[in-house]
């Protein structure tokens, strides 16, 4: 040993190779640790470990001094070269999986009785008896020794387990490119080719060094770099990767939690929930809230009918049906309807849902939302019910603006009842008694109090607030029972009425008090109009007929002043009017009761004269000849 | 004091009211004639005939104020009775005024509408009587002459005969003479009834000399 020189360059090698192999071996032994089931790298570790031992062996023995201190290094070295062994095969079987097994135990078995017999052996498996330490010089002054001797008895089986050894790792290795695919290709030409050159090279060499051939020391730590340069790359490619992929998953999870964020604030503000119908498997998924609010428990399971079971009763038809029709081709489902949740009021629902077909047109799924619309069913209703009862204020002050008329026509036969009554009064005082007039009287009192019940009839009828009731109209018969309403009225004001009645016309479906309303506000309107003309022009025309695609027209023309151009829309709108004591609200009732029954209505002038309201009505999409 | 061939016209376009009113007026014992608006009564009703009228207000084309008027400018104005249906105060007010004799409300009471009708009546009546009066009495003074009318409105005027024979440059007896004629063709027989006679003939004094 040169004592002389600062430091030697084998040392200075062989130091790092083994500290090289070291941390490899440690940080492939915290990897490992970590992958429970993979012993990948816990094998690589040792390996690693192994070869950093080996480093050491071979720098003793470089430096050995006598031949027994050779001898004797070798043969503690097989410890080394039994777990190298058993770990390389190891690792290239869990690291690639694509070598023969057989193979591999072959090669461990025969490594193993290998170094089984070393131990057996004296000095060592590879040498009966070494004769003579011969020293190599090497460039920089330094000397390295290597052994000449008798080869052992076994030595050959040494060999035959580091052929075998080589044998497997090359199939395995070559199976693995085969197999083909990028990634595999890779691995094998990297990982693969670093480790077969290692072998190739350490059992190489040693082979030859154990025929004598070669005179050098043991070769295997050094080409052992290879495979650290190797696994090393793998390692930060590795590293590289995870890195990126822990930056996506954090970038995917942070957009996830986004997005059910935004999810779950949308449910819990409008009180929606989101359903998935796996047609297929027949099987619902819904969020808890939707769960919630169709008052389905947390377990249960959903399936379509059970869906239906929420249902009120006489919606679930209706939803039976669109559901049918949307799986039909429709693809698209819109529907509203009633659950009834026992213990709580009845809860409007409205859903959406849209159908998945597959490449065959079956419908596989159906994903769809349902709101909670409650509050806004019950304003609708609210609304339905201001508007009836500003339809009744409407109705009712209009029939105050006839109370003179109507109470003529009270009069009439309240009249004549009394003065035929009395007049039999007076006829039974006479001497002889004329049964017969008397009988004649009372035949008239009768009919004359009908009448008044008539009158009487018709107008409780206008007068109650009931609900709608929808039934078939004659538009003939409505225009002569308004006329009757308001004779009184026109005589009063001189008015003239010309009826043009279309006979036969078909009937209309609605409720006929307020259609009377309408009608009753037009005439008075038409009264109203021509109120400061010469008696002679004061004439309305009313006029009936069929309208085009199944309806049917009422026009009320007046003899007035007519109604402004820019004015002819604005009518319509409440609380516009020309009546120095009106609120205006007659025409605007009007319209929206038209409407309600799928109508129109409209106002134009005359060319001659005055304004004319024409009123369309959808007729009944039955049978329109038959008489209510 | 209504006579047998009184006849109460009764207008309204109702007909069950026209026959209820009908057979009222006549379990009464009044007669009673029914129409069924103002322009039918107009056409086919006699004027001549003595009675009243009972109409309704409202009644389209003519109604009652308007028949009231067109009867009120005919000679003899025939007395109208108003039924209403309607609590009218305006119209009755105009009615009223233009001479109704009473202005009812429907229904109306048997005694009320009876008590009306013969008010009404009494007073066609007795308008007729003056009527008649006046036209007997105009009669009479077309039989006088000339100079019997001068006379006549002298003494009306309360002048002594002597002082007409002096005013008409005739001696007194002549006076007389004319005096005695005049009382016998207008069938007076004494100054007073004469003097009214000329008073209900609407003579007016000779002018004051």
């Amino acid at each position: 040993m040169a004592d002389t020189h600062p430091i030697s360059w084998i040392t200075v090698i062989w130091s790092m190779v083994a500290s090289a192999c070291l941390t490899l071996a440690g940080v492939y032994f915290i990897i490992g640790l970590k992958q429970k089931g993979r012993p990948a790298s816990l094998l690589f570790s040792l390996l690693a470990l192994t070869m950093a031992a080996f480093a050491g062996f071979e720098y003793a023995m470089m430096r050995a001094d006598s031949a027994r201190e050779f001898g004797e290094l070798q043969y503690w070295i097989h410890i080394p070269v039994f777990t190298g062994t058993l770990a390389v095969i190891g690792f290239t079987q869990a690291h690639f999986g694509t070598g023969r097994v057989w193979l591999a135990y072959a090669a461990c078995g025969l490594r193993g009785l290998a170094d089984a017999l070393n131990f057996l052996s004296s000095p060592n498996l590879n040498y009966a008896e070494i004769t003579a330490l011969r020293h190599i010089p090497l460039p920089g002054g330094e000397t390295i020794a290597a052994a000449e001797g008798v080869r052992g008895p076994w030595a050959a089986i040494d060999d035959w387990a580091l052929l075998l050894t080589v044998a497997y790792l090359a199939d395995a290795v070559v199976s693995l490119w085969r197999r083909g695919g990028r990634d595999n290709r890779r691995r094998a030409a990297l990982v693969g080719s670093g480790i077969l050159c290692f072998i190739l090279i350490a059992a190489g060499s040693a082979i030859l060094i154990h025929a004598g051939i070669l005179h050098m020391p043991y070769l295997i730590s050094l080409p052992f770099l290879l495979v650290l340069l190797v696994m090393s790359y793998e390692l930060s490619s590795d590293v590289l990767q995870a890195a990126r992929l822990a930056r996506q998953l954090e970038i995917s999870e942070a957009e996830l939690r986004e997005s059910q964020e935004r999810m779950r604030l949308a449910a819990g503000a409008a009180e929606l929930s989101l359903w998935l119908w796996d047609i297929v498997k027949d099987e619902i998924w819904t969020m808890e809230q939707g769960r919630a609010l169709y008052g389905i428990s947390k377990d249960e399971r959903i399936d379509f009918a059970r869906f239906m079971e929420t249902l009120h009763m006489e919606d679930r038809e209706a939803v039976r049906e669109s559901v049918v029709q949307a799986l039909q081709g429709g693809g698209d489902y819109e529907g509203e309807y009633r659950v009834c949740l026992p213990g709580v009021r009845t809860r409007w629902l409205a859903a959406r849902g849209r159908i998945e077909f597959d490449g065959s047109g079956e419908p596989l799924r159906m994903r769809g939302v349902s709101i909670d619309i409650t509050r806004r069913k019950l304003a609708e209703r609210e609304v339905q019910k201001q508007r009836h009862e500003l339809a009744h204020l409407s109705r009712v002050t209009l029939l105050g603006e006839l109370s003179g008329s109507l109470a003529h026509e009270l009069n009439q036969p309240l009249t004549s009842i009394l003065a035929n009554a009395q007049a039999a009064q007076r006829f039974l005082d006479r001497e002889p008694v004329d049964i017969g007039e008397v009988r004649e009287i009372l035949g008239d009192i009768v009919e004359e109090d009908k009448r008044a019940g008539e009158v009487i009839r018709r107008l409780s009828l206008l007068f109650r607030k009931g609900e709608l009731q929808h039934g078939a109209i004659d538009v003939n018969m409505l225009v002569e029972d308004v006329l009757k309403l308001v004779r009184s009225d026109l005589v009063n004001q001189g008015v003239g009425v010309v009826t043009t009645l279309s006979p036969a016309l078909p009937m209309v479906s609605g409720d006929r008090v307020q259609l009377q309303q309408v009608l009753l506000n037009l005439v008075v309107n038409a009264c109203d109009a021509m109120a400061g003309m010469d008696r002679t022009e004061r004439e309305i025309r009313i006029e009936t007929g069929t309208a085009a695609a199944n309806g049917i027209r009422l026009t009320v023309a007046d003899g007035g002043r007519g109604i402004p151009a820019e004015d002819l829309e604005r009518v319509f709108e409440p609380f516009v009017t020309t009546k120095s004591q009106g609120l205006g609200l007659g025409l605007s009732v009007c319209r929206t009761i038209v409407s309600a029954h799928g109508g129109t209505i409209r106002a134009a002038n005359n060319p001659e004269r005055g304004a004319c309201f024409s009123l369309i009505l959808p007729t009944l999409p039955e049978r329109a000849d038959v008489r209510a | 004091m209504c006579g047998p061939e009184d006849t109460v016209f009764l207008v309204d376009d109702d007909p069950a009211v026209l026959k209820a009113l009908e057979r009222l007026l006549r379990s009464a014992g009044l007669h009673a004639m029914a129409f069924g608006s103002a322009q039918e009564f107009l056409e086919r009703h006699d004027p001549e005939a003595p009675g009243c009228v009972v109409l309704d207000l409202s009644m389209p084309e003519l109604n009652g104020l308007d028949l009231q008027r067109i009867l009120a400018e005919r000679e003899p104005a025939r007395p109208a009775v108003f039924l209403s249906g309607q609590g009218d105060i305006p119209a009755s007010v105009r009615a009223m005024k233009q001479g109704a004799v009473d202005f009812l409300t429907k229904p109306v009471n048997d005694d009320d509408l009876l008590n009306a009708v013969r008010h009404a009546l009494a007073r066609d009546r007795a308008t007729r009587t003056q009527d008649a009066d006046k036209a007997e009495v105009r009669r009479r003074l077309a039989t006088l002459t000339p100079r019997e009318r001068e006379v006549l409105s002298h003494v009306a005027a309360g002048r002594l005969n002597k002082q007409i024979a002096a005013d008409l440059g005739t001696v007194e007896k002549t006076v007389k003479v004319h005096r005695a004629r005049i009382m016998r063709k207008l069938q007076v027989r004494s100054l007073a009834e004469l003097i009214r006679l000329a008073d209900r003939a609407g003579l007016s004094a000779p002018p004051e000399d």
